[in-house]
């Protein structure tokens, strides 16, 4: 007995010991058990005044420092122009202040002001537009007056107009310099439609578009009391500044609501979407979809799991993604929630140029692995645990606590959504997490943005489908309606299906450019092959027929640019093929015969794709070439040149060391219908000046259609146009 | 075209009702936190710094260490910046699963790497085979370490008790780690805080230094100011560490080892070498005792040496041209004094006065009445203070404007500044922004426990974040013609472009 007792009681020691162990080895489990209870805080809220004219005020007293600060937003912003005046808001913002008022020049606003080092600024937004001071309190009056005069009686001076103009097109010629606003601005085109105001950029012919006239209209139709939210913080006496305000902007007539535009949400279709961007080693990967709107029963639970999956140190992307496998520096992003329109489903990363497609397949395996597994309760908990703890953040002083106000009275929100969002978070269930994972977390529906250098990538982005390059060039000029896009558009309809529409014409990069010129160098440059109007060629070719091998001997003119004459000689006799814009037929012993319009057409094509004409067009605004990354012809390692030649796409293999072309890949009509085309070309020799391909096989689906031998080429020769009529 | 920001705060409503007149009237003199703020400085030389500011029941810390990337050794640029990415690692309690066994793996992996680096590198020659062979064995070790690891368990910890705006950043002159916490976690807080510098492991060294190439790929290669900065800044300096930037380069990052880590952190995380500042809803008579045991633990060690090198003078022109594909850039270097110098007020007055709005001479001159530049400023203490540093000018011209011409407009503006005295109108209002701005700068907890805390460690004395605005309120207009004229000249002058030309020169980044 007294042995177990003995023992029971070295049992109990050891446990205690252990315990001890334990404990000291998680103080900060310790710490966080023990940790005294936060204090209650209610925090001091803002006092409202509606005046009688519909306008709304906020005052909110902060007696720590002598400053006075203010905002008023007016409702109505970029969203409510049209797109023929994007950056319209931009120029108003700015010209606002600057222009000044009939009685002072905004030059003499600034050097009253910066003399009391106060500041009074306007600002133009998507949804509203602002005027907001900051002076010492001492100021105020003074500040106050010319707070109101700019609000009441904006002069938007032309010079100052266009000096705000000037400005903005400088910051559009920037705007591929930096390759996260290129990110940025593409990933919100994806997610919204590149039309849609919350998408698109000024451009400078939109830029140039916008008057004076338009300033003065827009803000005689917005500023009107009853759209306005003003709200004050600062070392003031409430009282007193409400009787201010009530005697300034009582008498003040209500006039016409705002109407909000009405918004079109169009996502991109899934896919792959590339720009290229020469000067960097690093790709910014953006995952993009549509988020939803804060007022959804929705929020609260993607915001968990947002914390969950792309949050801060605790989240699933950190953690692996940077932390586990290096990849990436900064990596996050979740389902974006706004408050009156939906916000994007962002997920985003930079990654070294070597490491693109290795990347692109984490974030995919990590949407895959939250699809599957969207959070144990553990999990769950963790992150609740994030947000309620830090919640306190949401309301520690009293401007944030008047800015949550201004926003939730113009967005029509409740006043305590605050509180509701803390009650909202604590009933999120771990079913609640999963069932928003399942709704809205589906890795086949993100357009995938890749901006980065597609030279270094790991791999092509190909492996992942079709990429569809976007054109990122700035133009001078808006896209003329009978640019490439119409062109194709306007073919038909046989020919659209064979792929013309789906690949959609794209601008050049400058990668594409560069090879582009390689390419006219190598063939023998440009002022020779534009010095041709018509070349001739006598060749010898194998057809590869299901029926067997054919052998035939042609000899073809082209004259530039749309007429062809072949004549074959075939061991069944001679035939000629001809294709002008007038007429397209085939004529032997057995007659003559139109060729169906889709081959005709495809053959116009084809004609537009031969290298020697895309070359002589390397400069032309209907051809554009872009580079994308590089592909293998044999055990070669070849650049990748999507040529879109007056609508007609086609991709190139080039050899960056020649400049040669070394396979033309597209689509167009065979004997049997669509086929994918794909024409190797070896054997350049020179041919008159130019170096030109002397061999060509060309595969259709893959399949080895012909093989041919060029005999002659003869560039310029005398042309018998009675060839091309119809016998 | 700002959007209105409003930054102010204050007591709680009960604080107002109790002390709105008293405290009200001077929240913003010294005398005011004078009885707001307790320093201690403890036996092993560390600082602290309690400001009381209960206006929510949070608060904001700020650890500043006396050590940025100028202390990086020769050879391991971005050293001191690696270290700040260790210090969210964890300790040898937090973030591991079994330290012991974790620990062996640890040393194992800096034995493997010291092999695996030495062959590599052979002058005479690797051989391949042994290199991958050793590389094989090296990384199968860190693959091994990487089982005990808790994955970020730090961060998390902070995370779930409603920490935010955990972060830290590592400059030229110091290393500075920053988060917010609620009240009731300043226990919590004061434990991981000493712990992660008492005992921290270098855990997951080799991974994080992808990591931060990444970071330099995104924040110099692939960005074209990054990459006219770095070049700047080595053209500028030939002799002192200023020269290199925080991030360090290429070789030199993918180089370094967990065991040079903890060398630079034996070195420079000594406590007379850090200073730390908490501030928000903290009672400094029940804080202070609790933080100065757990800040105590850090053992008392020799002061870091001081940096020898002081840069020679420059005595010609310098100038570094990127042509790329991107818009043009123009900045012009300037060598100047340090921090410490009696002409640093006038420095920040010539700043004010060239620089700050529309008020500004360039802004004025370039921006609005030549129309040549989208923005145009100057700026004192770069790339550091600590250290004779640089006054730059610098400007983006509008569209179809180019570096030259900015480049005329601002020399004109300098001969201004040495010619012609300023203005009584604009020196006063000089004057009245500084103290202003001071004002303004006083209205949050981080911001706060920053400025406090790096005044008393570059001071040795926090009133001097106040003293700042009287010393810039006796400067003179002849000290700005003198200081103009001994500095702005053109020997003394490096300068940075980027010239736009088509098609795009590719650029090579630190690879």
């Amino acid at each position: 007995m007294q042995r177990k007792i003995t023992s029971l009681l070295s049992l109990m020691l050891l446990l205690l010991c252990s315990l001890s162990v334990f404990a000291q080895d998680s103080r900060e489990k310790q710490l966080e058990q023990s940790k005294p209870k936060l204090p209650e805080f209610k925090p001091q809220e803002p006092k409202r005044i509606q005046l009688a004219n519909g306008m709304v005020v906020f005052l909110q007293e902060d007696h720590e420092l002598p400053i006075i600060d203010g905002t008023a937003k007016i409702r109505g912003g970029s969203r409510e122009i049209p797109a023929a005046k994007a950056g319209m808001m931009g120029i108003y913002g700015s010209a606002w202040r600057t222009g000044g008022t009939p009685t002072k020049t905004g030059d003499q606003f600034d050097d009253m002001l910066e003399a009391r080092a106060a500041k009074v600024e306007t600002g133009g937004g998507i949804d509203s537009t602002n005027i907001s001071l900051s002076t010492l309190k001492g100021d105020f009056d003074t500040v106050f007056d010319t707070f109101v005069d700019l609000l009441k009686n904006p002069e938007f001076r032309q010079d100052k107009v266009d000096l705000a103009k000037q400005q903005i097109s400088t910051g559009i010629s920037r705007r591929n310099d930096e390759m996260d606003s290129i990110a940025g601005r593409e990933a919100a085109k994806l997610g919204y439609g590149a039309e849609n105001p919350y998408a698109r950029v000024p451009e400078y012919w939109t830029v140039a578009a916008v008057s004076r006239q338009d300033l003065i209209d827009w803000h005689k139709k917005t500023v009107h009391p009853n759209n306005i939210i003003l709200g004050l913080v600062g070392d003031f006496d409430s009282k007193a500044m409400e009787a201010k305000l009530r005697k300034t902007f009582e008498s003040w007539p209500k006039g016409p609501a705002i109407v909000p535009a009405k918004l079109e949400f169009k996502p991109a279709a899934p896919g792959t979407y590339f720009v290229e961007k020469e000067d960097v080693n690093q790709s910014t990967i953006e995952f993009v979809s549509q988020g939803i709107r804060r007022d959804s029963p929705d929020y609260y639970a993607t915001r968990v799991m947002n914390e969950v999956f792309g949050g801060g140190f605790s989240s699933r992307l950190f953690s692996s993604i940077r932390s586990k496998q290096g990849l990436a520096y900064s990596v996050g992003g979740g389902i974006g929630a706004s408050y009156d329109h939906p916000g994007l489903f962002s997920l985003s990363m930079g990654t070294k140029s070597g490491t693109t497609a290795q990347a692109i397949d984490a974030l995919n395996n990590e949407v895959a692995t939250l699809v599957r597994d969207p959070g144990s309760e553990a999990e769950i908990q963790k992150a609740k645990e994030n947000i309620l703890n830090s919640f306190i953040f949401e309301f520690d002083s009293k401007e944030k606590i008047l800015g949550e106000r201004m926003t939730y009275e113009f967005y029509g929100y409740p006043a305590d959504f605050l509180e509701r969002f803390r009650a909202g978070i604590e009933k999120v269930t771990p079913a609640d997490v999963a069932a928003v994972v399942k709704k809205y977390v589906d890795g086949r529906k993100f357009a995938v943005l890749v901006v980065g250098k597609s030279a270094d990538f790991d791999s092509a982005l190909t492996k992942y489908g079709k990429v569809t390059p976007i054109d990122i060039t700035i133009h001078e000029e808006p896209p003329s309606a009978g640019g490439s896009a119409k062109a194709s558009g306007g073919s038909d309809g046989a020919a659209v299906a064979s792929g013309a529409a789906a690949t959609a014409p794209t601008g050049s990069n400058a990668e594409g450019k560069a090879l582009m010129s390689k390419v006219v160098a190598a063939m023998g440059g440009m002022q020779k092959l534009s010095a041709v109007k018509a070349m001739s060629q006598k060749t010898a070719q194998v057809r590869h027929t299901p029926q067997g091998d054919l052998e035939l001997e042609t000899e073809s003119v082209a004259v530039f640019p749309d007429q062809l004459h072949t004549v074959m000689h075939t061991p069944m006799g001679e035939m000629s093929m001809v294709v002008t814009p007038q007429s397209a037929f085939m004529a032997g012993a057995q007659g003559v015969q139109d060729l169906p319009p889709t081959m005709r057409d495809n053959a116009i094509k084809d004609f537009k794709r031969e290298p020697v004409y895309v070359a002589q067009h390397a400069d032309d605004p209907k051809y554009s070439f872009t580079a994308s990354g590089t592909e293998k012809v044999g055990d070669k390692s070849a650049a990748v040149l999507e040529v879109n030649a007056d609508g007609n796409p086609t991709r190139w293999l080039v050899d960056s060391q020649t400049g040669q072309i070394l396979r033309a890949k597209f689509k167009t009509s065979g004997q049997q219908g669509p086929v994918e085309r794909e024409i190797d070309y070896s054997d350049y020799r020179p041919a008159e000046g130019l170096t030109l391909p002397f061999k060509r096989t060309t595969k259709d689906n893959g399949q080895l259609a012909a093989t041919t031998e060029v005999k002659e080429i003869k560039l310029n020769p005398v042309v018998d146009l009675k060839v091309f009529a119809k016998p | 075209m700002r959007d209105a920001r409003f930054s102010l705060s204050s007591f709680s409503l009960l604080t107002i009702l109790v002390f709105v007149c008293c405290v009200a009237a001077s929240a913003q003199d010294i005398a005011s936190f004078e009885k707001r703020i307790t320093v201690k400085k403890l036996d092993n030389g560390l600082t602290l710094m309690v400001v009381e500011r209960p206006e929510a029941p949070v608060f904001s810390f700020f650890t500043h260490v006396n050590a940025g990337s100028s202390q990086d050794p020769q050879g391991e640029a971005g050293l001191a910046h690696m270290f700040e990415h260790m210090a969210f690692k964890g300790t040898d309690k937090i973030g591991t699963k079994n330290f012991a066994e974790e620990r062996k793996v640890l040393e194992e992996i800096e034995v493997a790497y010291r092999a695996y680096d030495l062959e590599r590198r052979k002058e005479s020659g690797s051989d391949p085979k042994k290199v991958a062979e050793l590389e094989k064995t090296w990384k199968d070790l860190v693959a091994k370490a990487q089982e005990y690891v808790n994955l970020n368990e730090f961060g998390q910890i902070i995370e779930r008790n409603g920490g935010v705006g955990l972060n830290a950043f590592t400059s030229m002159d110091e290393t500075g780690y920053f988060y917010s916490m609620p009240a009731n976690d300043l226990e919590l807080w004061a434990y991981l805080e000493s712990e992660r510098f008492v005992h921290p492991v270098f855990r997951e060294f080799y991974k994080e230094r992808d990591v931060v190439v990444e970071e330099r790929r995104m924040r110099t290669d692939s960005r074209p100011l990054g990459r006219l900065i770095e070049q700047l800044q080595a053209a500028s300096y030939m002799a002192h560490p200023y020269r290199r930037g925080t991030v360090g380069f290429y070789s030199e990052i993918t180089g370094v080892t967990a065991s040079d880590a903890a060398a630079f952190y034996k070195i420079y995380y000594v406590p007379s070498n850090m200073t730390i500042a908490v501030v928000g809803d903290v009672k400094a008579s029940t804080a202070m005792p609790m933080l100065e045991k757990y800040f105590s633990q850090l053992p008392k060690a020799p002061a870091p040496p001081e940096l020898r090198t002081v840069e020679p003078p420059q005595i010609g022109e310098k100038r570094v041209t990127l042509r790329e594909a991107s818009q043009p850039w123009y900045i012009e270097a300037y060598h100047r004094p340090n921090y410490r110098d009696p002409d640093d007020a006038v420095y920040d007055a010539i700043s004010d006065l060239v620089a700050n709005g529309r008020t500004s001479r360039l802004y004025r001159a370039l921006v609005r009445d030549q129309k040549i530049a989208l923005f145009a400023g100057g700026q004192g203490g770069f790339p550091g203070n600590k250290y004779p540093s640089l006054y730059l000018f610098y400007a983006v011209p509008t569209q179809g404007k180019t570096p030259e011409m900015l480049a005329e407009s601002i020399h004109k503006e300098i001969e201004k500044l040495k010619t012609t005295d300023v203005s009584d109108e604009e020196l006063q209002m000089v004057k009245t922004r500084a103290k202003a701005d001071l004002i303004r700068g006083l209205a949050d907890n981080e911001g706060l426990a920053q400025q406090l805390a790096t005044a008393q460690a570059m001071y040795g004395d926090w009133r001097e974040l106040f003293r700042q605005v009287d010393r810039i309120d006796k400067v003179t207009k002849g000290d700005i013609r003198r200081v103009a004229a001994k500095t702005f000249v053109p020997s003394n002058r490096t300068v940075g472009e980027i010239e736009n030309v088509k098609p795009a020169a590719p650029a090579k980044g630190g690879e």
